[in-house]
């Protein structure tokens, strides 16, 4: 989809370069780029985030609205995902084009998100099979620079994490028999999710002999292939995935599952300092918003 | 409004009556049900056909229990893209589809998320054992159909893809086969049946449970597709990884012959 035109020369340089444990940017194989996360930036949403990695920015919106659970699991609420690929990020993305890249994105968050493992889904239920609280998750990519797993799911676990507006809810039965949605007066009275299972997506790509985490464009144009590893904070992991045309010896996987492993448990820690820096912030905080 | 008046609809929501059944919660059985053993590398016995659509260039059948794969190879066809890569590489198109009879609960016409995500899945696994070098500016179509599904639809899939590939004569670097596995606590269930595959756990807190799907290319001994889900720590995954490949290597011989039968039939050997 995204497309880095490198010369054979420049591809060898890489991969030789990368041997050595040394990138384009100076990092080592396992470093991530200057990340910025911001939360609360939309203030219609139940919860936000923006993300960005290098030169990747990811904006998160997740908004909470009642509907009827899904059929299978009558006492669970559940999450639905949209990407928006739009023009912003590339011309490519004009029109139907980035429809393919948002569809793959969106079903590998499906997989990695929307299971009771991850998010505590029973606190989502109102009323067995009839009302529960659906998250509507909506991605913008508003500039694409490769890793773009890495930084959505650092959005997602942002958003989530900060207290989200989901008030509390009760539905109330009167003597016609229909429904009524009380709601309390309290305008702080609200539902905080428990997200300590929260996964953060590790994508790991596989250049030459060695794989690099948070590939840029023009690593990820040298690589055959890429192992997705969704590791949680206690450093379980939830979900592993080849993406990419290329194939992967049994032994690289074994080493690339055990780095996401160690680099996603890493993960989770300075988000959350960070997010509760944030916090206790409280209305001092400045917002740094779109444009600084 | 224009009415359809050929096709009888049902109402636009409709469930299944057995979603209101109460369902006893059962624990899971200490024996798999066919009398494969837990732990241990058993696959389900294969059939395999190759040549049964005449309109393809190539295709394959693949019965493993009950489950049923078809799938149908046209091309290479020529594309009107001209991008850069078109012009060097042909591309591989994969449409994964469930028939709508062949799950528990019926599967609407139109693809669905979760069989887009299993297209592209087989998209990736297939790649890297085809010679896409070989077709500039072609398109070849693969599209699967799983008739009855009972379980690890996706890895026999992409046994039947490129079973068809080989029978459509696409050059490929080898075979690709496909593999999925149960992981439950310690034990792990090779070539999951539906039922062992949705199975509730014991208790609330088991851990280690997941799904995963291994492609495998046997005789390059690359794997070419993985995709897992589910719970799990390193080591098991690890285990389940190398479960699966082992997997993949006893499938091997039933689809060399499947072939070898296929060419024949096409090529008998002269008399005398």
């Amino acid at each position: 989809y995204l497309h880095v035109a490198l010369l054979f020369w420049q591809q060898v340089i890489l991969c030789h370069c990368t041997l050595d444990d040394l990138r384009v940017d100076g990092r080592s194989c396992e470093d991530y780029r200057y990340v910025e996360v911001e939360t609360d930036v939309v203030s219609n949403t139940s919860g936000s985030a923006r993300v960005k990695l290098g030169h990747t920015d990811i904006l998160v919106g997740i908004k909470a609205e009642i509907g009827r659970p899904k059929l299978d699991r009558p006492n669970k609420g559940c999450l639905e995902f949209f990407v928006d690929c739009s023009a912003n990020a590339t011309p490519e993305f004009e029109g139907r084009g980035g429809e393919e890249l948002g569809t793959e994105i969106a079903n590998a968050l499906y997989r990695v998100y929307d299971n009771e493992r991850s998010v505590d889904l029973k606190s989502l239920c109102i009323t067995p099979m009839e009302h529960c609280w659906i998250l509507y998750t909506d991605v913008l990519l508003l500039q694409c620079d490769g890793n773009l797993f890495d930084a959505i799911s650092l959005a997602i676990k942002a958003a989530l994490l900060t207290p989200s507006k989901i008030p509390k809810v009760q539905m109330m039965e009167d003597e016609e028999g229909t429904t009524e949605i009380e709601l309390s007066d309290d305008p702080f009275d609200c539902v905080r999710l428990n997200t300590e299972n929260v996964p953060c997506i590790v994508t790991l790509c596989k250049i030459g002999q060695r794989h690099v985490v948070d590939a840029t464009l023009q690593e990820k144009a040298c690589s055959v292939a890429s192992l997705l590893v969704s590791v949680t904070s206690k450093g379980t992991i939830t979900c592993v995935r080849k993406i990419g045309g290329g194939s992967l010896d049994p032994e690289s996987i074994y080493e690339m599952i055990e780095t996401g492993k160690r680099v996603g448990k890493a993960l989770h820690a300075p988000l959350q300092d960070i997010l509760n820096k944030e916090e206790s912030l409280g209305k001092s905080r400045e917002k740094v918003g779109f444009i600084g | 409004m224009p009415v359809d008046t050929k096709r009888l609809r049902g109402p636009e929501e409709s469930q299944s009556p057995w979603l209101f059944v109460e369902q006893e919660q059962q624990s899971p059985p200490d024996e798999r049900e066919d009398g494969r053993r837990k732990g241990q590398v058993d696959v389900r016995p294969i059939f395999a056909r190759c040549g049964l659509v005449s309109q393809a260039k190539g295709s394959a059948y693949i019965e493993s229990g009950k489950t049923k794969v078809i799938c149908s190879v046209y091309g290479p066809r020529e594309t009107e893209r001209k991008d850069e890569t078109d012009m060097k590489f042909g591309r591989l198109v994969c449409t994964f589809r469930f028939a709508p009879f062949s799950c528990a609960k019926r599967c609407g016409w139109i693809q669905s998320t979760q069989e887009k995500d299993l297209s592209l899945a087989l998209l990736g696994s297939l790649q890297p054992g085809l010679c896409l070098h070989r077709y500039p500016r072609s398109q070849i179509d693969v599209s699967v159909l799983v008739l009855e599904n009972d379980g690890s639809a996706l890895a026999h899939a992409v046994t039947c893809a490129s079973l068809a590939l080989a029978d459509a004569g696409i050059e490929m670097y080898d075979l690709v086969l496909g593999c999925s596995l149960r992981q439950e606590g310690s034990d792990y269930l090779l070539d999951p049946t539906f039922a062992e595959e949705t199975q509730e756990p014991a208790t609330e807190s088991t851990e280690n449970r997941g799904g995963m799907m291994v492609a495998l290319l046997p005789s390059l001994n690359q794997v070419s597709g993985l995709l897992c889900s589910g719970d799990l720590e390193q080591q098991p995954l690890v285990e389940a990884v190398a479960a699966c490949i082992e997997g993949c290597q006893r499938i091997y011989s039933v689809a060399q012959r499947c072939l070898l039968t296929a060419v024949k039939k096409k090529n008998p050997p002269p008399d005398g």
